[in-house]
């Protein structure tokens, strides 16, 4: 999808006003741009997880192979 | 159905201590038991990753937890593992634990081993086997998969340092009662080891060193492994059979 371009979604319509009661005097002028406000928060988030959950820090990947050592399972 | 790998089981602590292993005994008569000799290294890396992945050493390529000094994950061995393939076909498969890699490998399951998976005390040993036990009891009864998959190091970690102490057949039986706490929610089991254990000077394969910086090696990995089904009925010859097993069960012919 190019920049700038838009795509539907539906949400059910009592989310939707409540949604709209909390935009009430913020600076969210729709509930489009609250939805996509909270989606990009709840997605960097969940990213961020991923990324200190699938890499070892060095002293950890250290810990690692101590263990294994320990055991025989590497030299 | 209900996968449950025990990381350096043998028959020879579980079958003198039948008396004392009474989970261990009640899957026997209700199931079907063999062992499994490896034709392949028992190795617990490359073992496990045939047995999920349903390739031989030589195709999946993947030998050892640590290469070129990197510890290898997930990402760096290119195969399907039959949880992949069975979501993509709609099945609900939770995964926990399998220790092909460090630290052992989750599929649709959060959860942290102790020490990363690689517990050498023995207290840290009881706390990981409890750990999972508790975080496996949650999934059975809680989420209710289709194929449950969950493997405990704890024997093969107690067995390099302790072989022919006490420890070793106490370990047992605390793997026994986490057994019984497991099989009752799945009709349908497969418990098995990737490799057996021996005393080191017996082992007909060499595949540990004789020392490390924490000590003496007290045993080696045997390859007498330990198979138990109960209403399983693929005839499981290799680890690699269990990756064939559930294939069939789910997909049929496909």
């Amino acid at each position: 999808m190019s920049k700038g371009s838009y795509t539907t979604v539906s949400i059910p319509v009592q989310l939707a006003e409540k949604i709209e009661k909390r935009i009430e005097g913020t600076g969210f002028n729709s509930v489009s741009s609250y939805v996509t406000y909270v989606l990009r928060q709840v997605l960097s988030s969940l990213e961020e997880k991923e990324k200190k959950k699938e890499a070892f820090s060095k002293e950890d990947e250290e810990k690692v192979k101590k263990r294994l050592r320990a055991l025989g399972y590497i030299d | 159905m209900l996968v449950i790998g025990i990381d350096g089981a043998t028959w020879d602590i579980i079958e003198p201590n039948l008396d004392k292993l009474e989970n261990f005994r009640k899957l026997i008569q209700e199931g079907k038991k063999s062992t499994i000799n490896l034709s392949q290294k028992p190795w617990s890396p490359s073992v496990w990753c045939s047995m999920f992945s349903g390739k031989s050493p030589e195709e999946h390529g993947h030998r050892d937890f640590v290469r070129n000094g990197e510890v290898v994950r997930r990402e760096d061995i290119k195969v399907d593992f039959i949880w992949d393939i069975l979501q993509e076909k709609g099945v609900s498969v939770r995964v926990l634990g399998v220790p092909f890699v460090i630290p052992p490998y989750n599929f649709n399951v959060d959860f942290e081993f102790v020490a990363n998976g690689v517990p050498v005390e023995i207290g840290e040993i009881e706390k990981d086997l409890e750990n999972i036990t508790e975080k496996a009891e949650e999934i059975l009864s809680k989420e209710k998969p289709e194929v449950f998959i969950v493997v405990y190091t704890t024997l093969d970690r107690v067995c390099h340092l302790h072989w022919g102490e006490p420890v070793v057949l106490d370990m047992y039986r605390k793997l026994d009662e986490a057994l019984g706490r497991l099989i009752k929610h799945d009709k349908e089991v497969i418990v098995i080891s990737d490799h057996g254990f021996c005393d080191y000077d017996k082992a007909p394969v060499r595949t540990l060193p004789r020392k490390t910086p924490r000590g003496e090696i007290k045993g080696d990995h045997h390859p007498d492994a330990v198979l138990i089904t109960r209403n399983v009925q693929y005839q499981i010859k290799q680890p690699e059979d269990v990756f064939f097993a559930l294939k069939e069960k789910y997909m049929g012919g496909e």
